[in-house]
């Protein structure tokens, strides 16, 4: 048997069903085996494609993805998607061929150190050097990959040693600890802390949904009656139609989840991190609040925010051991009468179509809808405006803010789960960073919806220069953008425009009854902005709204 | 003031610059570096100063036991736990 044979009969083992990937030269001895393979692979048309794929795939199924490119430039395009991975926690396994090791380090034809380049945003690498570890490289991967904190790994594979011959059959078995349990001292200061709170706060992350403690999150919230925020990938943690949910804080948060957070006096953070665009200016968050930090990574504590109680471990066990006997009734109706005084407002004068509208409208028709998305403006009017009732419902790039995203990641989630409606909410912008993938969309006649919201700018970009760089307009205008919907069309793809509001309804249920593939282009006004918004280096209770609000 | 981090290290391809480079990325610098090992052994000894003017070195610790290829951490601080930051907004 050869190295490429065992590498693939090892992911076999691992239970891996599917890869995204690209071939090329160094990498033609895997693609060679998979030949006699039943693994599934899916042809990209852009290694960024395939990496967000598999990283979307990864989301919805709880299993690492899978994504495979060759040397040099193949394996820089992951480059951005592993990125992406690693700020958002998500656990993939990236493969990459490499020059046979004797041309390594001698600038080879289509030779780059991707196991070096790669070392920030990896959670481990690997660079294969003999065919004997190949079975236990992939079994330390997976569970690298996936255990904890989740991550990418990237598996670096030259070309001799996919070609080597080896006698090895028997597949390495990798150990699997159980995940620890919280600290008696700290969570017994946890519970104290709890108990005395007047105004608690739940404030709650993608963690949750990783650690599979949505269910024990919800008994929870539910029991204590804590009102609940969410971070971009918090959304969903509950279901945000629940009336304890108030909203999502930060930069494009509600007003009411912010003042409720500024104005908190225990802040139970539960698979969240403290990132910038969460907390806004880091010494004004919440500034009367102790704080309480749930999480699978000991490296989170105190990062940030100095800890009050630190309870680390496994998310299951530690939500049901918390205190549910709460007397905070006035909270309770202080948080509720804020969230409904400061209710999302759908009436916006004229007959141009109206984003944050359109999206509910949406949402609403489609309970089930699985919505991915791209960066940007209409990336905020999903969070905002869209109701979630399970976090794997809402895929978007968090951390990184890569766009290109949307459509590789709809391609994902549908391959995950063929029988889901998943609609890609994208821009202008950001449907031009992947636009090739929708050629895999026609190639493996996956029904993906795409809504393309088109203010022919790089919107927030524009918005930020608007509101921060005196209207001194650089580089946003895209006025020249293509005929989308011709575009579209000739990669056989169903498309249609929709440019004024009494419009909207006719191509909601198009696009939300079409049985493959579809483009809704929908054209709205260039200076629409995201509403509110706490300016960079402001406290979240400096909030910027809508000047006709 | 130097912190002194003592790590047991596995011997194998990357340890080495993946763990200085996070020391580095994380915001310390390397004022010194020890290594010691023993060719029979699959693991390296590696003591190193360190410096930050803001930066937590607890938190700095926690992140390199994170590496799989270190099995041991030992942090030697200088002083109190640094302030947290106060500054957050990346842009």
């Amino acid at each position: 048997m050869k190295g490429a044979q065992l590498l693939v009969k090892a992911l076999e083992q691992e239970g891996v069903e599917t890869i995204f990937g690209y071939p090329g030269g160094a990498i033609m001895p895997v693609y060679d085996a998979l030949t006699e393979s039943p693994l599934r692979h899916i042809l990209t048309r852009h290694e960024q494609g395939a990496v967000f794929a598999a990283d979307a795939y990864a989301r919805v199924t709880g299993r690492p993805g899978v994504c495979m490119a060759t040397s040099g430039p193949g394996a820089t395009n992951l480059v951005t998607g592993i990125a992406n991975a690693f700020l958002d926690s998500v656990p993939i396994v990236a493969i990459t061929g490499q020059v046979p090791t004797g041309l390594m380090g001698t600038d080879a034809f289509q030779e780059v150190d991707i196991f070096g380049m790669t070392m920030p945003i990896v959670k481990h690498s690997y660079l294969i050097r003999s065919v004997e570890d190949i079975p236990r490289i992939i079994g330390e991967a997976f569970h690298v990959a996936r255990e904890g904190r989740p991550g990418p790994v990237l598996i670096d594979l030259p070309k001799d040693v996919a070609n080597a011959e080896t006698e090895l059959a028997a597949l390495f078995e990798m150990p699997r600890p159980g995940t620890g349990a919280a600290d008696p001292a700290q969570l017994a200061a946890a519970r104290q802390l709890i108990r005395s709170a007047r105004r608690p706060v739940l404030y709650v992350g993608g963690g949750v949904g990783i650690a599979g403690a949505v269910p024990e999150f919800r008994a929870y919230a539910q029991a204590s009656g804590i009102p609940v925020v969410a971070t971009l990938k918090g959304l969903g943690a509950v279901p945000t139609r629940d009336p304890h949910f108030i909203g999502m804080l930060g930069m494009h948060g509600t007003v009411a989840a912010n003042y409720t957070v500024q104005e908190s006096d225990l802040l139970i953070c539960v698979g969240a991190r403290f990132d910038d665009r969460a907390t806004g200016r880091l010494d004004g968050f919440a500034p009367n609040a102790r704080v309480i930090h749930m999480d699978a990574d000991a490296a989170e504590i105190g990062k940030l925010r100095q800890t009050d109680a630190a309870l680390l471990g496994d998310l299951r066990t530690a939500l049901p051991a918390l205190p549910t006997d709460l007397s905070i009734s006035d909270w309770q109706r202080t948080c509720r009468q804020r969230k409904t005084a400061h209710a999302w407002r759908y009436d916006a004068p004229g007959d141009g179509i109206y984003m944050p509208d359109m999206l509910r409208r949406i949402s609403a028709a489609d309970r089930d809808l699985t919505i991915t998305c791209d960066v940007g403006q209409h990336q905020m009017w999903v969070a905002q405006h869209c109701q979630f009732d399970r976090p794997d419902q809402h895929l978007t790039s968090a951390g990184l803010g890569a766009m290109g995203f949307g459509v590789p990641a709809g391609i994902g989630a549908l391959i995950a789960n063929p029988g889901s409606r998943v609609l890609t909410v994208s821009g202008d912008g950001s449907i031009m960073m992947n636009i090739q993938e929708l050629a895999t969309l026609r190639r493996y006649d996956l029904p993906l919806k795409i809504l393309l919201v088109d203010n022919a700018s790089l919107g927030m970009v524009r918005q930020w220069q608007e509101l921060f760089h005196n209207e001194r307009y650089s580089e946003v205008d895209l006025s020249d953008n293509p005929d989308f919907v011709q575009v579209a069309k000739s990669f056989g793809i169903d498309a249609f425009r929709v440019t004024r509001r009494d419009e909207v309804d006719g191509a909601i249920e198009r696009l939300l009854h079409a049985e493959d593939a579809i483009l809704a282009h929908v054209c709205i006004d260039p200076t629409a902005n995201v509403w509110p918004l706490v300016p960079p280096g402001q406290t979240n209770d400096v909030m910027m709204e809508e000047a006709s609000a | 003031m130097n912190h002194t981090l003592k790590l047991t290290i596995q011997r194998v391809e990357g340890a080495v610059i993946r763990t200085l480079g996070l020391i580095e990325r994380r915001g310390f610098s390397v004022t010194s570096i020890n290594t010691a090992s023993d060719e029979a052994s699959p693991h390296m000894e590696m003591t190193l100063e360190i410096h930050s003017p803001q930066r937590s070195v607890e938190t700095l610790a926690r992140h390199v036991e994170k590496l799989f290829d270190v099995s041991d951490v030992h942090l030697i601080a200088a002083h109190a736990p640094a302030a947290p930051m106060k500054e957050s907004v990346a842009c």
